[in-house]
């Protein structure tokens, strides 16, 4: 009876569930050593065939033999075709095994599917390898995890004290490179400085200092910065003009990834020396000590973020999504603009450069509607809920209502406020805007908070 | 010989289940030391010139060559200095022999504006009928002309040559000769066969899945899963499996991602990585079975001077839990059942094979047991740590097996020394192209190539076999 048993199991894995059935498939899974289940398998083969005869049953062969070639004695161990056996039998000088290899119902082209069967089972029993075979070696013995781990600890110790009096002995020889390791240590701490302090008293040549530093910073600290975040901050300063300068460059840079942040400082930083002449004259000096310092916060912001970056944004991330869609309205009120649209689709895309970029941006939000202010021309702000669609960080479309401030005029400067009211109140002080100016986006975000439920109805006509 | 042992038992498989299967237990391991201790380094300090090396390398074999030298053209024969050398005068002069060659890739000549030369694309040799030998000591360079083969002597080479200097300048060479075999202890005599399985260039992470299956037939072989009760028997006599260098593929290595700008490279995941997950596996399946000494080769994630550093344990997480695995330099020397071992994973060789005459590997490795010497070439043209108090590559003795892996092609020959000493050369080929490995039977100082295959959809099931013919 337990002969049948394995007679039957082997014809249910080859004809109803159309596996290939290799020898040490047979052996893993009905736990028996292999030369048995070698065994099984031809006489299934042999059974089968005597039954039926028009058995749709392919069987490879293992032959192994020698074989005199190049004045050599050569052992060959081949797995062939059943058709071939015959042909490569003959040719050997002598014959040291033969046994079934594996049956299948189908005709197999190569012998890459044999292999990826051994592998699979293999890999699923990876730790007990050798417990079928027909050799067990008494040496094989699996180590003691505490032997092992004191060994590593015995080997790190010995590195340790074998480093340290390597700086000992060779601090004469290399003396040239902890300094420089040194440097490289105190440099960012020097710049991570620069950003704790108040800079609010910079000027512009200090500002031009910054600015390499901060290409320096980017170098040192490029991992994690969000570019799209970044860009959002540089819209805040620029008039029209710039605008379409700014946005063709972060247009080509939307399609990159963060990495590209190296490149962007030396794109933000030619940007304000383009922009001035072609910008506002008047606000591109305030725009400038206010830019950098935001820059720097920012910098300074992602600087650290980068630290942690990949759980805690994601969190956060979870986090303001889950704040968001409780305000989504059905409705839509406005048409989407779409170039704007695009640009500013990657500025909400990372929330957590987002929060540096509120406080920057309630900040230099009023920005604009001074520098339109100083123009003369009196512009009304208001809150506008719109959504924007765009492609967040890992790839997914993301549409959200975002508050955005216009003015009720046609314009084409939009800028993000979110309802979230992290406000960091060192930040606040470090911004040198008049006190107006930081009252109005706490106004903002009352009125916000108002008008949550109605702007789907009032938001239609504020647009003219 | 494996083959004929293995068929000595029935061939039990073309049958219904028996009641009972043999289990056969490895040999175990009789005596083992790893004397690959010179080659281990342990603080580094690249400080030093090289010129060390050349020094305390002719000081260790200046001896020898001396020695040889009376040997062979008599006990008179005067031995001097190259500062001491007379005109028309008959003597022996011992140095270190340089090879000039236009053809030999300079980088003060590349990146020298003046000549504004292109890089030179690599070649496959670069010899060239216009090359001179030098010959240098401690203090003064000569020139060489006469009865010696330029074409095949390589830089590095300490040699004893006899002759008389011209008019010119030049030295007249009438006859030279290497510090050939070291001496040799005798082999141990063993009672039973035993076997020493050597495979070298794995070539995992390659891409080339065919290669794949016969690395599994090889494993499975040896961990006694395949074959016949003869064969697993035979297999059971296999005391330790040394795989000698490039485990990885030469596509691993990634080179490209060096010229890459870093934010396009940043994210992606080495290429060696999966190739090291692989191996881990089959180290593991190995190492479950039989002790296996793992050195490291030309394209394997470690230092690229020679000697080449083990491979760091914490890539294999699942084959260190045995201590059966180990971990080995490059060069490797060890004594296995009293057999004396020496290899490499064939940088050596190949490397004289570029700017030497000579074709064939095993002829190369013949030659650098002869002259003494595991790499001559090296730290010339092939890279080497700056030592200064020895030179760890001059053989203090001659092993029984000598060993070269990653060659084109099997060889294998018994070379007899001057004192009667008896030296197995074994050219181990390299696996992900011919599928071959070698087995070394300990009792009889003979290999035997063992090689596999699968079958493919094409009629040259046979050729693929090498059975066509």
């Amino acid at each position: 009876m337990a002969d049948q048993l394995y007679l039957e199991n082997i014809d249910e894995f080859v004809t109803d569930q159309n596996k290939i059935v290799t020898y040490k498939w047979l052996s893993y899974t009905l736990g028996v050593h292999v030369n048995q289940a070698k065994q099984m398998l031809y006489d299934y083969v042999e059974r089968k065939r005597k039954e039926n005869s028009g058995a749709q049953l392919h069987v490879t062969y293992l032959v192994s033999g020698s074989l005199i070639q190049n004045g050599h004695s050569c052992h060959k161990v081949a797995v062939v075709r059943e058709d071939k056996l015959e042909a490569v039998k003959s040719k050997l000088a002598v014959t040291a095994s033969i046994h079934v290899y594996s049956i299948q119902k189908a005709m197999l082209k190569d012998s890459g599917p044999l292999f990826n069967t051994d592998y699979d089972i293999l890999k699923s029993n990876l730790q007990n390898c050798s417990k079928f075979s027909a050799i067990q070696c008494a040496a094989a013995v699996p180590r003691v995890p505490a032997e092992s781990s004191s060994s590593e600890k015995f080997e790190q110790s010995d590195l340790q004290v074998s480093s340290e009096t390597q700086a000992n002995n060779e601090l004469t020889t290399n003396g040239h490179s902890p300094p420089t390791s040194k440097q490289i240590v105190q440099q960012p701490k020097g710049i991570m400085g620069m950003f704790a302090s108040k800079a609010a008293s910079k000027t512009q040549d200090a500002n031009k200092e910054t600015k390499t530093e901060v290409k320096e910073v980017t170098n040192v600290s490029s991992a994690g910065n969000k570019a799209p975040g970044k860009g959002n901050v540089m819209s805040n300063f620029f008039g029209k003009a710039a605008m379409n300068k700014l946005k063709v460059n972060l247009d080509s840079e939307q399609a990159v990834k963060e990495e590209k942040i190296v490149e962007q400082p030396p794109v933000s930083v030619t940007e304000p020396k383009l922009a001035a002449p072609t910008g506002l004259k008047k606000s591109s000096k305030k725009a400038e000590p206010v830019k950098m310092q935001q820059k720097e916060k920012t910098r300074g912001k992602r600087v650290e973020l980068s630290d942690d970056e990949t759980k805690e944004t994601e969190n956060m991330k979870k986090k303001r999504r889950r704040i968001k869609l409780p305000e989504s309205d059905s409705s839509e009120d406005e048409v989407i603009p779409d170039s704007p649209g695009d640009y500013e689709a990657e500025s909400p895309s990372p929330p957590p450069p987002a929060s540096p970029p509120p406080e920057p941006v309630p900040k230099t939000e009023p920005e604009p509607p001074s520098i339109k202010s100083s123009n003369g021309e009196k512009r009304k702000r208001k809150r506008v809920l719109k959504s924007k669609t765009f492609v967040d960080d890992e790839g997914c479309m993301v549409t959200e209502k975002v508050y955005v401030s216009e003015s009720c005029t046609d314009s084409e400067e939009e800028l993000k406020m979110k309802t979230s009211s992290v406000h960091r109140p060192s930040a606040m002080t470090m911004k040198k805007e008049p006190k107006e100016e930081r009252k109005g986006p706490k106004k903002g975000t009352a009125a916000l908070g108002k008008t949550n439920r109605q702007v789907s109805i009032t938001g239609f006509f504020q647009r003219k | 010989m494996f083959s004929e042992q293995a068929a000595q038992r029935a061939h039990t498989l073309l049958s219904p289940p028996s009641a009972s299967n043999a289990t056969f237990a490895r040999v175990p391991v009789s005596t083992y030391t790893n004397s690959s201790q010179p080659f281990r380094l342990g603080e580094r300090s690249f400080s030093r010139q090289y010129a060390h090396i050349y020094a305390t390398r002719l000081v260790q074999m200046r001896p020898f060559l001396v020695s040889r030298a009376k040997q062979y053209w008599g006990a008179g024969i005067q031995i001097k200095k190259l500062c001491e050398l007379q005109p028309g005068e008959k003597c022996c002069v011992v140095g270190t022999l340089f090879k000039a060659m236009p053809l030999q890739p300079s980088i003060l000549r590349e990146i020298s504006e003046e000549h504004n030369l292109l890089p030179q694309p690599p070649r496959s040799k670069y010899i060239h009928p216009d090359d001179e030998l030098i010959l240098e000591d401690e203090l003064q360079r000569i020139k060489l002309e006469g009865t010696i083969d330029v074409s095949k002597l390589v830089t590095g080479t300490v040699l004893a040559v006899l002759g008389s200097v011209r008019d010119t300048g030049k030295f007249l060479v009438e006859d030279h000769c290497f510090a050939e075999l070291a001496p040799q202890e005798p082999p141990p005599a063993l009672d039973t066969d035993r076997f020493v399985l050597l495979v070298s260039g794995l070539g995992l992470g390659g891409g080339g899945g065919e290669s794949l299956l016969g690395t599994q037939l090889l494993v499975d072989v040896v961990t006694g899963q395949l074959g016949d009760e003869g064969e697993q028997c035979s297999a059971a006599h296999v005391s330790r499996v040394i795989l000698a260098g490039n485990l990885l593929s030469h596509n691993t290595q990634s080179r490209d991602s060096i010229n890459k700008a870093k934010y396009l490279t940043k994210k992606t995941q080495a290429a060696s990585v999966e190739a090291v997950k692989m191996l881990d596996e089959i180290l593991l399946q190995l190492s479950a079975s039989v002790p296996v000494d793992v050195m490291p080769g030309e394209f394997d994630p470690t230092n690229y001077t020679l000697p080449q550093q083990p491979l760091h344990p914490c890539m294999f997480p699942l084959a260190t839990a045995y201590s059966t695995l180990q971990l080995v330099t490059n060069p490797y020397q060890a004594t296995i059942d009293g057999v004396r071992f020496l290899g490499t994973s064939g940088q050596n060789v190949s490397d004289i094979f570029r700017y030497s005459s000579m074709e064939d590997h095993l002829e190369i490795l013949e030659w650098t047991l002869r002259v003494r010497h595991i790499s001559p070439t090296a730290p010339d043209t092939l890279g080497c740590y700056p030592f200064y108090k020895t030179d760890p590559f001059i053989f203090p003795e001659c092993p029984h097996v000598y060993f070269c892996g990653n060659t084109p092609s099997f060889g294998s020959k018994i070379f007899r020394g001057p004192e009667d000493q008896r030296v197995l050369l074994v050219a181990v080929p390299d696996f992900s192209s011919t599928q071959t490995a070698c087995l070394v039977n300990l009792r009889s100082l003979a290999c035997q190539p063992i090689s596999f295959s699968g079958f493919g959809a094409e009629e040259e099931d046979l050729g693929s076999l090498g059975l066509g013919s």
